[in-house]
């Protein structure tokens, strides 16, 4: 066999090498160790520069530009909030598979395969906290990201059709999050959807809303089919809808280029794709270098929020028959809530927000000042924050605290102890609620007792304080709530379980009695503070159990 | 281009971001570690939570629809339902039946299909089927969750006395003799147990000694071996004259399916029976040409004959004929009608 003479020169040890050094190339799409090295160490390129050919050759590189203008390098130009987006759904991706190996969207399993997750899977809970943390970040992430580019004016030309399929990313990407909260199947996913399809309901004409309606619930109500079709949303339709989005979003961009800081060139102009030599920053190695240790930084932040703080609510299991008290929608979407309390469901639930999206969509054209510096653009900068301000005011309408209030009685245990959720009583927990009898119109405690108790438990003589300064508040605002006599119950109901009983009685304007009691229970074990959001890590101190 | 005051932020060299990118992968990895470390306590604490929160949904599913025949405390009422509080239950009645199965699979069961009535049961009641897979109006998470919270008697049910040594020795072992001697001290957890008819246990007799509680105080002292003595039931025990309609409401258990103190509104049906609060509103308008008696009187003795809407038939006895006088049945449907009936 001819060996070739070049080679025949070489010893074994340069073959060797020679083959690692062209292994490293493939692996690296065309950046030799060498050129490695001198990345690394922060020298610049040769000529030709030998670091482009990865965008040529890499599948993944050749959708990301090879060099940016230094100034939009900057990370207070963009926050890299766009980056971040698109990393939160791949790590939406990611956990969420891992939860669907625990998980089987069927009524009967749904809550189950949930507690299991929680306390048989080795960082189940893990990733179930991250999986929801993640979501609600990509929407705020994504919503910032969106400000970011109103503020910069960047939806202007040549952008209209880039702010356009971003409007519509921000609409799959709250969808995708709204479909992904019924798969727990509590009492929260349950009612938050009820409300949400129901909104399809009135879409006119009826024929059409009743059948949008149909179709998402896939019976009358929400069950077995409603389900199956919210998961295959989540795990399947929605998110391929986004990848599909993401590309054009992400071709639009590098098209164009990102925008330049407004100062930065004339206005009207748009100098973005034309980079002087003397401003470009390659990507490779720089701006990789940057987006790689940014993103590993964020994702140091997410598992230690998760680890130590976060900790994602769930409530009991859906009960179609029994509505709670102050259902609410996940929080992104309070502001409709908010606006379904003062208008009815046709002008809140589907004009409004149908109007809303369409002025979204529409900036680009309702914005013809061509300049994108701030102080040319002082009305659609004002008109931005006061979108904002009124987005928030809606919000705070969305919550329990505004327009609906039930009977004064139900409302104070409600405070207390809400049907779902934790509250005062669910926060102090079964050990410091001591067993009594405590009467808002007597002293509540005995003067030994309370001193006693101020020091031992001071959270057991808040909640009376608060028991009674309710009844007191509700005494002075309602006509219909007079001479309130409150009393609080705690018994033992079984071992390991108190009953806390709460027997209200009152009279109205009229002088009639009225009466209102109610139960709840509290075992020893149960812990509540997710409820809030948040890690409960008083499992560490409680004492080991005989088993 | 002017330099931002923020700019001493900016980290430049390639180096210091490899770094800092390294830290934070030291600082995921020891969050993780802690995680780990912590991870088999937070498991357990997490199964005793789940635990713990369906017992309290347990609780409150028996204090609506448990309570009004087994009693507030699960004691059991005695000639209306067994005692599921009770060591007997926990400790012998399985044996007893033949149950090869789990406690928990013989109680989550019996409360889903329920028990059929027996020609001539001990009980003035029988026991609902609770199952929605059955007819009733239950959940299956719902029938694990009551199951749960009868269990959770456990504890308290094995403390309970089956007659104490010291006891035993004043009262003899046979016999219903009361406690005579002044010496004895009162036994504040006896087994509220009533033995069954159809299931004698078949515990040695020398080893157990029951003690047969009515409920309360009457009961404290009563013992006797179970072979012994049985307590009547409740037909045995019916009185002379007529017995008056609130009374027959609580022993036929009719309360145990229908709330008489709740109105039936959309929002608020009564299970397993319909609410009847507003019953002589209603009950006029339910079948053309009976006017609210007529009606009231045929769903006692013929459940059959109409059956309210949204509810199945075949959950209501249909044997109160045969157990309560005409004239008892009579007085019975007034006091339901009564719209001024005392609360
Ligand atoms: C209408 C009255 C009634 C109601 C309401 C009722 N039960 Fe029963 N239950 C009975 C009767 C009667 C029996 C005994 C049946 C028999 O003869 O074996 C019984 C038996 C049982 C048994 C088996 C006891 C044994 O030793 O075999 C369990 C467990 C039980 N009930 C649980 C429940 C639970 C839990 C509920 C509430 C969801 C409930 N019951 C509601 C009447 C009732
Ligand atoms: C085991 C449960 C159970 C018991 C015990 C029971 N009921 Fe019922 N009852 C039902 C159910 C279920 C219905 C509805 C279905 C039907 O009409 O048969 C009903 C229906 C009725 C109705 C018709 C109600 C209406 O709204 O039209 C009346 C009246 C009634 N019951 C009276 C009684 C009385 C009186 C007793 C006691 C003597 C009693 N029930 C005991 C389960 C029960
Ligand atoms: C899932 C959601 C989204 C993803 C993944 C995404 C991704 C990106 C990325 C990576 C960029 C490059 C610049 C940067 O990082 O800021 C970008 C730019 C841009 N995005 Fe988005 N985006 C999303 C949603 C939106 C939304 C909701 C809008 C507005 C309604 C929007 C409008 C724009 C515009 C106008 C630009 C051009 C900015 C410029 O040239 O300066 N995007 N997007």
């Amino acid at each position: 066999m001819a060996v070739q003479p070049e080679v025949k020169n070489k010893t074994l040890l340069e073959t060797a090498l020679g083959l690692a050094d062209d292994t490293f190339t493939r692996i690296t799409a065309g950046i030799s160790a060498g050129e490695f090295r001198r990345m690394l160490r922060g020298e610049a390129p040769g000529k030709p520069n030998p670091r482009l050919k990865p965008h040529t050759e890499a599948f993944l590189l050749h959708i990301k530009p090879t060099y940016y203008h230094e100034s939009v390098t900057r990370f207070t130009h963009t926050f890299r909030l766009g980056l971040l987006s698109t990393y939160l759904f791949f790590v939406e991706t990611i956990t969420g598979l891992f939860l669907m190996i625990w998980y089987a969207p069927s009524p009967d399993r749904a809550y189950t395969d949930m507690t299991r997750l929680l306390s048989n899977v080795p960082f189940g809970q893990f990733m179930r906290d991250l999986h929801r943390l993640g979501a609600e970040m990509m929407i705020v992430v994504v919503v910032a990201h969106m400000v970011r580019t109103y503020l910069t004016g960047s939806y202007k030309p040549p952008r209209q059709f880039t702010w356009f399929t971003g409007v519509l990313l921000l609409v799959m990407t709250l969808f995708l999050s709204f479909s992904g909260y019924l798969l727990p199947w509590d009492q929260l996913a349950f009612w938050a959807v009820t409300i949400g399809t129901s909104m399809a309901d009135a879409v006119p004409p009826q024929i059409v809303g009743a059948t949008v309606n149909l179709l998402a619930r896939g019976a009358p109500d929400i069950s077995a089919n409603g389900l199956l079709r919210f998961y295959l949303l989540h795990v399947f339709f929605l998110p391929l809808l986004l990848i599909l989005f993401f590309f054009v979003h992400y071709y639009k961009v590098v098209h164009f280029g990102i925008s330049l800081p407004a100062q930065e060139e004339e206005v009207g102009q748009d100098t973005a794709s034309k980079v002087p030599a003397d401003r470009r920053v390659y990507y490779l190695p720089d701006v990789l270098l940057d987006e790689t240790m940014f993103l590993i930084g964020f994702t140091a932040l997410m598992i230690v929020l998760t680890v130590f703080f976060f900790q994602a609510p769930l409530e009991s299991i859906a009960n179609p028959q029994s509505t709670p008290l102050h259902t609410v929608a996940p929080w992104y979407f309070y502001w409709l809530q908010g606006l379904l309390k003062i208008a009815n469901k046709m002008v809140a639930g589907v004009i409004l927000p149908g109007v809303l999206l369409g002025l979204l969509a529409g900036i680009p054209y309702l914005d013809p000042n061509p300049s994108r510096r701030g102080k040319d653009r002082r009305v659609a900068i004002i008109s931005g924050i006061i979108a904002g301000v009124v987005m928030i005011i809606w919000s705070w309408m969305g919550t329990p605290y505004y327009a609906v209030r039930a009977a004064p009685a139900t409302e104070i245990v409600q405070e207390l102890i809400p049907e779902e959720g934790a509250g005062l009583v669910r926060e102090l927990g079964y050990a410091r609620l001591p067993n009594g009898i405590y009467d808002t119109t007597k002293e509540m405690l005995p003067e030994a007792t309370l001193a006693d108790y101020e020091k031992t438990n001071p959270g057991f003589v808040e909640l009376l304080h608060e028991f009674k300064s309710l009844t007191a508040e509700f005494d002075k605002e309602d006509k219909d709530f007079n001479e309130p006599q409150s009393i609080l119950t705690i018994s033992q109901e079984q071992p390991h379980l108190k009953r806390i009983q709460w027997t209200i009685t009152w009279k109205d304007a009229k002088g009639k009695d009225g009466k209102f009691t109610r139960s709840f229970f509290i075992h020893e074990d149960s812990m509540y503070w997710e409820q809030y959001g948040l890690r409960d890590f008083s499992y560490l101190s409680k004492p080991e159990k005989a088993k | 281009m002017r330099k931002p005051w923020y700019f001493w932020l900016y980290v430049r060299s390639p180096i210091t971001k490899i770094l800092l990118g390294m830290l934070a992968v030291l600082i995921s990895f020891a969050a993780l570690a802690a995680q780990g470390m912590f991870e088999n306590k937070r498991m357990e604490a997490q199964t005793d939570n789940w635990h713990g929160r369906s017992v309290e949904k347990g609780a409150e599913i028996f204090s609506s629809n448990c309570y009004t025949c087994h009693g507030v405390d699960g004691k059991g009422l005695p000639g209306v339902a067994p005692a599921l509080h009770s060591r007997y239950f926990f400790t012998q009645r399985m044996k007893d039946v033949g149950w090869a199965g789990s406690l928990h699979d013989y109680i989550a069961l019996t409360v889903a299909a329920g028990r059929p009535s027996k020609s001539k049961s001990q009980w003035s009641q029988v026991m609902p089927t609770w199952s929605s897979k059955y007819g009733g109006p239950m959940r299956d998470d719902q029938v694990e969750q009551v199951t749960q919270f009868v269990l959770n008697w456990q504890e308290d049910a094995l403390t309970q006395d089956w007659g104490t040594p010291a006891i035993t020795s004043t009262t003899g072992v046979s016999g219903t003799g009361g406690v005579t001697g002044t010496t004895v001290t009162p036994m504040v957890n006896l087994d509220p147990f009533q033995p069954f008819h159809d299931g004698p246990s078949k515990a040695p007799t020398n080893t157990i000694t029951y003690t047969v509680g009515t409920l309360g105080a009457a009961a404290v002292g009563t013992t006797a071996a179970l072979s012994a003595t049985l307590p009547q039931s409740a037909e045995a025990a019916a009185p002379a004259g007529p017995r008056p309609p609130q009374e027959l409401y609580t022993a036929m258990a009719c309360s145990g399916c229908h709330k008489i103190d709740q109105d039936q509104t959309p929002d608020n049906q009564g299970q397993p029976g319909p609410n009847q609060g507003n019953l002589h509103e209603t009950a006029a308008t339910r079948v053309s040409g009976e006017d609210a008696e007529t009606y009231v009187y045929n769903s006692i003795v013929n459940p059959s004959a109409f059956v309210v809407p949204g509810y199945p038939d075949g959950i209501m006895p249909k044997d109160f004929k045969t157990k309560m006088s005409e004239e008892e049945i009579r007085s019975l449907v007034k006091w339901i009608l009564d719209p001024n009936r005392p609360k």
